[in-house]
């Protein structure tokens, strides 16, 4: 029966195969393993990326900053998403 | 040439000795001479896979601190006369042994076998570098868990540094129709993460259990599903070229052959 349901549940977009979930939570653990970058200094590097970019650009939204550690073919990537606030434009 | 052989994983409980027991009796009933080590020291186990635990006189502490020959401490398998299993201590530790110590052994049994299987304690610790310090390779065993693959990327890492070589892979206790549901990653996902040449695929068994139970190796049972891929891993291990099967849980039929999609088992080149 939990195999029906689990079934349906993927056949109806409602649920991820566990599998994929299984992989994707692997890739991101074995990243961090091997780069060795604790969440705490994530939340450091995040803090001093938006430091320096908000010297260059004001609008930066320093609490929506998101690092990522992902891990690539042949080389891990270290990537940074920062949102800009839109601030109307007065001419 | 002898070959000395580490079997290890970094977790347990995913099929070290089952591993090491299965492949040793494997190449023993291809006509070669093999030794099984049970390098856990402290908790012996190799012994009771196989059978053997009401044979043992001494054990491999004895044979390193010189209380006994080498050719004492070996005990004869029940059923196959080129296989011998060297014990490990039960009332000893780790520390009993040094990776000197280890590679002196290996040594020793290069010159009397053809194979050294080596079976690994769990673990990153003294027990873990002992256990491949005598090795000329390495085959690491993972279930496709997240735990189990996690902790096997770690050994890989290890196992390079020690200059071991590239160690190859054994997926255990896979289950293709968990597989095929989306519901357990599958091969080619565990070789996309670990990124090293996978040697085998053994399926989950029933029959594993019931085979230890009794204390005989699975490759001895032609019905069983495990049985028959760890025959397969032993012949590629001895060079021949064998594409990669993965027994579906229906007896004598192979659920998909792998090598007819580019995927085989590779020596150690890479």
């Amino acid at each position: 029966m939990g195999n029906v349901m689990s079934f349906l549940d993927t056949l109806f977009g409602k649920r991820e195969r566990s599998s994929d979930i299984a992989r994707d939570r692997l890739l991101t653990v074995l990243v961090h393993d091997r780069v060795k970058l604790t969440p705490d200094m994530m939340e450091q590097l995040k803090a001093d990326l938006s430091a320096v970019i908000a010297r260059y650009v004001p609008s930066v939204d320093a609490g929506a900053i998101e690092v990522t550690l992902l891990r690539g073919e042949s080389v891990d990537h270290l990537k940074a998403d920062i949102p800009l606030r839109r601030t109307t434009q007065k001419f | 040439m002898s070959r000395v052989i580490t079997i290890t994983s970094g977790k347990g409980g995913v099929g070290k000795t089952t591993s090491t027991a299965n492949l040793g009796a494997a190449l023993a009933m291809q006509g070669l001479k093999v030794a099984v080590v049970d390098a856990d020291i402290g908790l012996r186990n190799l012994d009771v896979v196989m059978g053997l635990e009401n044979r043992i006189v001494y054990d491999l502490v004895d044979v390193v601190e010189g209380r006994c020959r080498l050719r004492q401490a070996l005990i004869k398998d029940k059923h196959l006369p080129d296989l011998c299993l060297l014990p490990a201590a039960q009332t000893r530790d780790k520390d009993a042994v040094t990776a000197d110590d280890m590679i002196a052994l290996a040594n020793q049994l290069r010159a009397e076998f053809d194979y050294v299987l080596i079976d690994s304690p769990a673990g990153i610790e003294a027990g873990f570098r002992n256990a491949i310090a005598g090795a000329d390779e390495v085959l690491i065993v993972t279930t496709p868990e997240v735990a189990a693959v996690r902790d096997a990327d770690r050994i890989i890492g290890l196992v390079e540094a020690f200059e071991k070589g590239h160690p190859r892979l054994i997926i255990n206790r896979l289950k293709p129709r968990m597989v095929s549901r989306g519901e357990m990653m599958s091969i080619d996902d565990v070789l996309q993460i670990l990124a090293i040449d996978l040697i085998g695929v053994v399926p989950e068994d029933e029959q594993i259990v019931t085979s230890t139970n009794r204390g005989e190796v699975a490759v001895l049972d032609r019905s069983s599903r495990a049985g028959r891929a760890f025959s397969e891993i032993a012949r590629r291990l001895a060079g021949e070229d064998v594409p990669i099967t993965v027994f579906d849980e229906n007896p004598g039929i192979l659920n998909r052959i792998f090598g007819a999609f580019g995927i085989r088992a590779r020596g150690s080149e890479r």
